[in-house]
C-alpha cells in the first residue's frame, strides 16, 4: 500500500515537474521572442529615420529656411516621444506645471531639436550610417548602436545610440541620442534644471528664456 | 638635470599606480560646481573673446587655407601631442596604446608629424596626466571655467599643467618657442573643428550649463571609456523606465 502511494506521488511530482520545466521554457521563448522582436522594431524604426531624413535633406534644400524647419518638424514627430522628453527634461517640476505650460514647453523643445538637427542636416546627406549592435534593456527599453561615417575621411566617424521604448500606441519612438557618449537628454535636463532652480520652479521664467533663445 | 626632475616626478606617480590603486567608478550625474559665479563671469569673458576674435580667425583660416594643409597642420599638432599619450598610457599600464602611440610617433616623425603615414587606421586612445590621475582615484573636484583654455575639472586642469611643464622640462628651448606659436594655432584649429558644435551651445538658453554638461560627459567618456557609459547608462535607464510606467 505504501509503496503503491509513494509512487502515485513520485508520478505526480514528476509530472508537475515536467509541467513546470516545460512551462518555463515557453515563458522564456515568448520573452526571448518579445524582446527579439522589440529589437528588431527598433532597428527597423532607426533605419527608416536615416533614410527619411537623407531623402529630406535632398528634397528640401531648395525650400525657404521656413518651410524647410516646418518639414522637419513633422518628419522629427513621427519618430520622436516628445511627450517623454519633456518630463524627462524637467524632472520634478513638470507635475507643477499647467497644461497650457507643458505644451508651450514642449514645442519650444521641439524647436530646440529641429534647430539642432538643421544645422547637421546637409552634412548629413553624403554620410553613410552603418547599424552596429542592438540590445534590449529591461522589459520596455531598446538601444540601438550605429555609426556614421564618411568615406572621404572629411569628418572622424560619429557613434551613435538611440534609445527607444513602445509608445501608449504600441509604435517604437526615440527617448534620448547619445552622440559620443553625450546624452541629449542628459544635457538638455542639465540646462532646464539651472534654469528652473534660478527661477525657483517658475515655469513662465524657462518658457522666456527659451523664447529668447530662439 | 631636468630630465631627472622629470623622472622623479614621474616615478612618484607610477609609485601610486603599482601601489594597486582600484578604480571603483562612482560619479554623479552632474559635477560639483562651487564657483558656478566667478565661472559664468570667465565663460561671458571667453565667450567674447572667441566671438571677437578667435571665431573670425577661425572662419578665415577656413576659407584661406586648402583642406589638404589644414589636415597637415591638425596632423602635426596631434604628433606633437603624442609623447604625453606615450608617458601616461604607460603610467596607466595600457601597454598596446603605448606601443601603438610610440610607433605612430616615430613613424610620422619622418615628415615632423605633418603628413600621417598611417591614414588615421591605428586608433590611439589619447591619454594625459589627468586621465592618469582618474586612474589613481583622484577625485575629478569642483568645475572650473579658465580663461582662455575653457572648461576643465581641478583634477584635469592640474593634469594640463603638469603635462605642459614636464614636456618643456624634457625638450630643448628651440621646442619651447615652437610651443608658443602652436598654442594659438592650435585654438584656431580646434575652433574651427567644432565651430557647429559652439554655434549650438551659443544658441541654447542657458549656454554655460549647456557647455559644461558636454565636457564633463565627453571628458568622462574619454577618461573612464565604456565604463563610464555603462554605469551613466544603467543609472539614465532607472529613470527612463520610471516615467515609461
Amino acid at each position: 500500500m505504501w509503496n503503491l502511494k509513494n509512487s502515485y506521488n513520485s508520478l505526480n511530482f514528476k509530472k508537475a515537474l515536467c509541467i513546470t520545466f516545460f512551462s518555463f521554457l515557453i515563458f522564456q521563448f515568448f520573452t526571448f521572442k518579445c524582446y527579439s522582436d522589440n529589437v528588431k522594431n527598433g532597428e527597423i524604426v532607426i533605419k527608416k529615420m536615416i533614410a527619411d531624413a537623407k531623402k529630406h535633406a535632398v528634397k528640401t534644400k531648395k525650400l525657404s529656411p521656413k518651410e524647410r524647419s516646418l518639414k522637419i518638424e513633422i518628419l522629427i514627430k513621427r519618430f520622436i516621444n516628445l511627450d517623454f522628453m519633456a518630463r524627462a527634461t524637467t524632472g520634478s517640476f513638470w507635475k507643477k506645471a499647467t497644461n497650457i505650460q507643458k505644451e508651450k514647453y514642449k514645442s519650444a523643445l521641439l524647436k530646440q531639436i529641429v534647430n539642432t538637427i538643421e544645422e547637421h542636416l546637409n552634412t548629413l546627406a553624403t554620410l553613410t550610417y552603418k547599424p552596429l549592435k542592438s540590445e534590449a534593456r529591461g522589459k520596455k527599453l531598446v538601444y540601438v548602436k550605429g555609426i556614421i561615417k564618411d568615406h572621404s575621411k572629411k569628418i572622424p566617424d560619429v557613434n551613435l545610440l538611440w534609445k527607444l521604448a513602445k509608445d501608449k500606441k504600441a509604435n517604437f519612438l526615440v527617448l534620448d541620442l547619445e552622440i559620443e557618449g553625450i546624452s541629449l537628454i542628459s544635457s538638455h535636463k542639465a540646462e532646464t534644471m539651472a534654469i528652473l532652480r534660478k527661477n525657483k520652479g517658475d515655469f513662465n521664467a524657462l518658457l522666456n528664456t527659451f523664447t529668447k533663445s530662439e | 638635470m631636468k630630465i631627472v626632475k622629470f623622472a622623479s616626478l614621474y616615478s612618484l606617480i607610477l609609485l601610486f599606480v603599482l601601489s594597486g590603486c582600484t578604480n571603483n567608478l562612482k560619479i554623479s550625474a552632474e559635477s560639483a560646481d562651487p564657483f558656478e559665479g566667478l565661472n559664468r563671469n570667465i565663460f561671458a569673458f571667453n565667450k567674447s573673446l572667441d566671438q571677437n576674435i578667435v571665431s573670425p580667425i577661425s572662419t578665415a583660416y577656413v576659407k584661406t587655407i586648402p583642406r589638404s594643409i589644414r589636415k597637415n597642420v591638425s596632423n602635426h599638432l596631434e604628433w606633437m601631442d603624442t609623447p604625453s599619450t606615450i608617458l601616461n598610457s604607460a603610467l596607466q599600464m595600457d601597454l598596446e596604446n603605448t606601443i601603438l602611440a610610440s610607433a605612430k610617433f616615430m613613424l610620422n616623425g619622418l615628415s615632423l608629424g605633418f603628413y600621417d603615414f598611417d591614414n588615421n587606421e591605428t586608433k590611439i586612445q589619447k591619454k594625459d596626466l589627468g586621465s592618469t590621475l582618474a586612474m589613481l582615484n583622484v577625485p575629478e573636484g569642483p568645475f572650473l571655467m579658465v580663461p582662455l583654455l575653457g572648461p576643465k575639472t581641478v583634477r584635469d586642469f592640474t593634469g594640463t599643467l603638469s603635462d605642459r611643464q614636464s614636456l618643456s622640462n624634457i625638450s630643448s628651448n628651440s621646442v619651447n618657442k615652437i610651443s608658443l606659436v602652436e598654442i594659438p594655432v592650435n585654438l584656431v584649429d580646434k575652433r574651427s573643428k567644432l565651430a557647429k558644435n559652439i554655434e549650438i551651445i551659443y544658441e541654447s538658453p542657458d549656454s554655460y550649463t549647456k557647455m559644461k554638461s558636454y565636457y564633463i560627459q565627453n571628458r568622462r567618456k574619454n577618461v573612464y571609456g565604456d565604463k563610464y557609459l555603462e554605469v551613466k547608462n544603467n543609472e539614465l535607464d532607472v529613470e527612463f523606465e520610471k516615467l515609461l510606467q
